[in-house]
């Protein structure tokens, strides 16, 4: 459904993507792994053309591009399908939660605002928001905010949903809620590429698992298969170093 | 003596009064709507960075932040003529101090956009907004809470400073203040009244901005 072929980026002398070659199957969940500073936010915001590639191709369904020479109007059209979660949520300051949720629908879509609100409405239920649907961001807590942002993010039913970190900037006790929303929407068979520190869920929840180093996608396998037997020595020192029950190897 | 300037002081306060009411006020508040017109256009085409157009704010700012207010009402008012444009002293007035706080103001909207963070205008790019659809929708509902205190100082210093239209003709609180002073030989007196009406009207315009910024508070779902 999306594949990306050998994503360059560099930000001065700093080559931050070397090459990356990426791809989403249609319903499938994956975990991009890797330490700090790897790249993992770099690659989704140059999918997302947040950010501009210095090279690369990328074919989105029926949607073929440079990353590079890709016009605005193209970056839209593609936008429409795609959600994404910002590890510091970025709601609207400005609107409620219903009305983060209902404005990509009413205004960028056209969509009557009756049943965009229905939509909005649904969405929140989803999340768990319903009940807080006429809150502004700054009365929400961080895990509230998130889950907003997950309703908005998927509200226009998007092919594809982009999480960076979405709970790095959670309390500990706040991430099980989100957690356990991106798991229902997982089973419910939404496409999704995480970005996530949270070993346990990338081992429950992902179909496949990414793992970066430097720039490069070194290892991607079966999420069973990546975590039971990891083949590069620094995906197996990444893995005991995250995880202090890390006890596949040997 | 001093029962002398109490009776010409309660009878030049209406008289005062009434052209600050009926020229100070309507001059200030058409200059500010002039200026906030030309402060967002000047601010938005800087932060669009429109090619030349934003050079020509730059220009703009430059100009009118950088000659005085009284050399910029002479201009307009006795300058143009000799151009062929002759315009009446009051819109003359409203002009120049339309176009003078604009400049400035720009600078204010500008700072107040700039000051909206990063992740407001990425994430209205990611749920498909287009940029004036983000600007309309997103980023200036956020700018006008953070510009609100600085913009109307400057509507309070508006006040004030259409007193330099006396100088270009226009019948206002200031000039009339000017004539009774010159009739009744009491500058002292008049002078300060006029000061007291000023502070009057500020003092009325601090109140509201007072109020203003209570209801400009995010509202909660309580109180909806
Ligand atoms: N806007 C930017 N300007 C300059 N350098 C940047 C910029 N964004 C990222 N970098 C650099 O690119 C490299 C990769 O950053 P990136 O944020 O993609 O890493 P990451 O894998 O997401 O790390 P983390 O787990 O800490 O979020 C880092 O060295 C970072 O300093
Ligand atoms: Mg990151």
């Amino acid at each position: 459904m999306i594949r990306v072929k050998n994503l360059h980026k560099s930000f001065g002398s700093n080559e931050v993507l070397k090459g990356i070659d990426f791809e989403v199957d249609n319903g499938e969940v994956i975990a991009v792994l890797g330490s700090s500073g790897s790249g993992k936010t770099t690659m989704l915001r140059c999918m997302s053309f947040l950010e501009k590639a210095d090279q690369g191709e990328i074919t989105f369904d029926e949607f073929h591009h440079d990353m590079v020479t890709i016009s605005r109007r193209d970056i839209h059209k593609m936008r429409m399908h795609m959600g994404f979660v910002f590890q510091s949520f970025n709601l609207f300051a400005n609107q409620t939660a219903l009305e983060n949720v209902t404005t990509g629908l009413t205004v960028a879509r056209k969509i009557p605002k009756p049943q965009a609100q229905e939509t909005a409405h649904e969405m929140l239920k989803k999340v768990g928001m319903e009940d807080r649907a006429l809150y502004y961001p700054a009365q929400l807590s961080g895990g509230q905010q998130q889950r907003v942002a997950i309703a908005r993010a998927i509200a226009a039913n998007p092919r594809v949903v982009f999480f960076d970190e979405p709970t790095s900037a959670l309390d500990p006790e706040l991430t099980g809620e989100v957690l356990d929303v991106m798991k229902k929407l997982a089973d419910e068979g939404t496409t999704m590429v995480i970005v996530t520190h949270e070993m346990q869920f990338a081992r429950d929840v992902a179909d496949k698992v990414v793992f970066m180093d430097g720039g490069s996608i070194i290892e991607q396998n079966g999420a069973k298969e990546f975590f039971e037997s990891p083949q590069q020595e620094r995906t197996l020192q990444f893995l005991r170093r995250s995880s202090k029950d890390y006890n596949y190897y040997i | 003596m001093s029962g002398k300037i109490a009776d010409i002081l309660i009878s030049s306060f209406t008289k005062i009064l009434l052209p600050g009411i009926r020229v100070t006020i309507p001059l200030t508040i058409l200059a500010f709507i002039l200026a906030t017109v030309i402060a967002l256009a000047l601010a938005l085409v800087q932060v669009a960075k429109v090619p030349v157009l934003s050079q020509i704010a730059r220009i703009y700012i430059w100009i009118f932040r950088g000659t005085p207010l009284l050399v910029q009402l002479f201009i307009i008012f006795f300058g143009l003529p000799s151009l062929g444009v002759r315009l009446e002293a009051f819109p003359a007035a409203v002009i120049a101090f339309g176009m003078n706080l604009g400049a400035y103001n720009a600078e204010t909207i500008r700072a107040a956009i700039l000051g909206v963070p990063e992740g407001q205008f990425e994430a209205a790019a990611l749920v498909g907004l287009t940029w004036w659809q983000t600007m309309i929708r997103v980023v200036l509902p956020q700018a006008f809470t953070i510009a609100f205190p600085p913009l109307f100082s400057s509507l309070i210093g508006l006040v004030k400073d259409t007193s330099l239209a006396s100088a270009i003709t226009v019948i206002e609180l200031f000039t009339t203040a000017q004539q009774i002073a010159a009739r009744t030989y009491q500058p002292f007196a008049l002078y300060c009244e006029a000061g007291v009406i000023y502070l009057l009207f500020c003092t009325v315009l601090t109140w509201l901005q007072s109020w203003l910024e209570k209801k400009l508070v995010r509202r909660s779902p309580e109180n909806d």
